[in-house]
């Protein structure tokens, strides 16, 4: 991590031209040098790579009040090779209800309580790994995954708990960057039109994620 | 316009060397490329840091391989013809780095390896009734201590709310795999009630936090952490309030 953030500042240097011409050493450099090869290996000289950090947008269905865009932000955590961590965050704006349509003048909520922002914190699990074969010479790694977890979403003005449930497909690029597509379930119940009703809001997403 | 125009291909030029730069093993390669040579019959070299992903290579027993960085349980090597793969962490067990010893690749014990580092959670919980969602960033200064920030919202029937609050936390025995800790704390908390009620009103009090929990280590750098608290509200009303909540939730050093 540590190091991850050194590049991340380095990043911030390496924009400079000059930077960008120092890094064209000498090719020819032999990788290992012969005085530098007496010392001991600890994992801790090795940089990580268990986090991941990505954005999405796509289509939310709010029950009731039709279908928006959606953009958020994820990061995660990859625990183990089968199980990650993953925290959401996501926007969108409700349309009107059919009722407001049809009535006319009828306005449920104001436009600021029709924004929607939801976050969750969920467990994955990844699962069936692969490869997808692009011609003779390039292979990509695969995998899909299911999520489940909690959070809160607010809507019209109120914080509601919310649980959602989720599941992708995963195609990485390269190791560390890789395009994700996916579905959310964002459950949460409200009492907008008097009684307590159970909602399903269901996204579907294209995302692009960078693992560090 | 020339200047623009070699502004630019630096620019992109510079972007081009960013994008690239990650597939090395670092940004400026300075720190020596970590190098062992391998010790047994052979090792599998899979295509993805997973074992359901195919087996395409095998490193021969005296071959020199890179390391080049870790995801998981998995470790991205390179050989010295380029090829590129995955091994396994435990198959560095079966290699030898230039002293003629196994790389450290034991588990460290937890309290040395943490000490001296942050940790950032979040977790889910009971708070008197209504669902709490806490965030905690927590920087850990000798084994026993970590100093801490909450920030938790909660999602009542009546009300919703907000906690801020600061905390520290004792961990009595922090080298146990399930390692309790008791923590004081003390913030702020807005109370907004729910808005389908007439005539409310938000209010601000403070609030004293005691603490009981315990970490459990699932990995070297993640934990469960199971949480009891007791918030104490100094409210300006009669009397104070009392809520307790519990909770668990995962935390990740770095």
């Amino acid at each position: 991590m540590a190091s991850w953030i050194q590049r991340f500042l380095l990043a911030g240097c390496c924009l400079a031209p000059l930077a960008a011409s120092g890094q064209s050493d000498d090719p020819l450099e032999p990788i290992v040098g012969a005085d530098i090869e007496r010392r001991a290996i600890s994992e801790d000289m090795l940089d990580t790579e268990n986090f991941e950090i990505g954005v999405y947008g796509g289509v939310l269905g709010i029950e009731d009040f039709g279908s928006s865009a959606v953009t958020g932000a994820n990061i995660a955590y990859h625990i183990t090779e089968d199980f990650f961590v993953e925290a959401i965050y996501g926007s969108s704006d409700a349309n009107k209800t059919s009722y407001e349509l049809l009535s006319g003048a009828v306005e449920l909520l104001s436009d600021e309580e029709r924004e929607l922002t939801y976050y969750a914190l969920s467990l994955g699990y990844k699962m069936f790994p692969g490869q997808i074969y692009l011609g003779a010479n390039t292979a990509f790694n695969t995998h899909f995954y299911i999520t489940a977890g909690g959070g809160n979403t607010e809507f019209a003005g109120n914080r509601y708990a919310s649980y959602t449930l989720g599941a992708g497909y995963k195609l990485y690029l390269t190791d560390w960057f890789a395009l994700d597509v996916g579905m959310r379930d964002h459950m949460f119940s409200h009492e907008l039109f008097g009684e307590s009703r159970n909602t399903n809001n269901f996204e579907g997403r294209l995302g692009l994620s960078v693992y560090f | 316009m020339q200047t623009t125009g070699n502004t630019i291909t630096a620019l992109v030029l510079a972007l081009g060397a960013c994008l690239a730069m990650p597939v090395q093993a670092g940004w400026f390669d300075q720190a020596a490329p970590l190098v062992v040579t391998v010790d047994r019959a052979y090792i599998d070299v899979y295509s993805g840091p997973g074992r359901g992903y195919p087996i395409f290579h095998a490193l021969e027993k005296g071959e020199q391989i890179t390391l080049l960085k870790s995801r998981t349980q998995w470790i991205k090597v390179q050989t010295e013809n380029g090829t590129e793969g995955w091994v396994k962490r435990e198959a560095m067990l079966a290699t030898l780095d230039a002293t003629g010893q196994t790389p450290d690749f034991s588990d460290a014990s937890r309290a040395d390896s943490v000490a001296g580092s942050f940790e950032v959670g979040a977790g889910f919980g009971d708070f008197g009734g209504a669902d709490s969602t806490t965030l905690t960033l927590g920087y850990r200064f000798t084994q026993h201590l970590t100093i801490e920030a909450r920030y938790a919202q909660q999602a009542g029937k009546f009300s919703d709310s907000e906690i801020i609050a600061g905390g520290l936390t004792h961990q009595p025995f922090p080298d146990w795999r399930v390692s309790p800790y008791i923590g004081l704390g003390a913030g702020r908390i807005k109370i907004h009630p729910s808005a389908t009620l007439v005539d409310t009103v938000d209010r601000e009090d403070s609030v004293l936090q005691a603490s009981l929990g315990t970490y459990v280590y699932l990995s070297r750098r993640f934990f469960m952490r199971l949480d009891y608290t007791n918030h104490y509200l100094l409210t300006t009303r009669e009397n104070n309030d009392e809520v307790n909540e519990w909770r668990v939730g995962f935390n990740v050093f770095f």
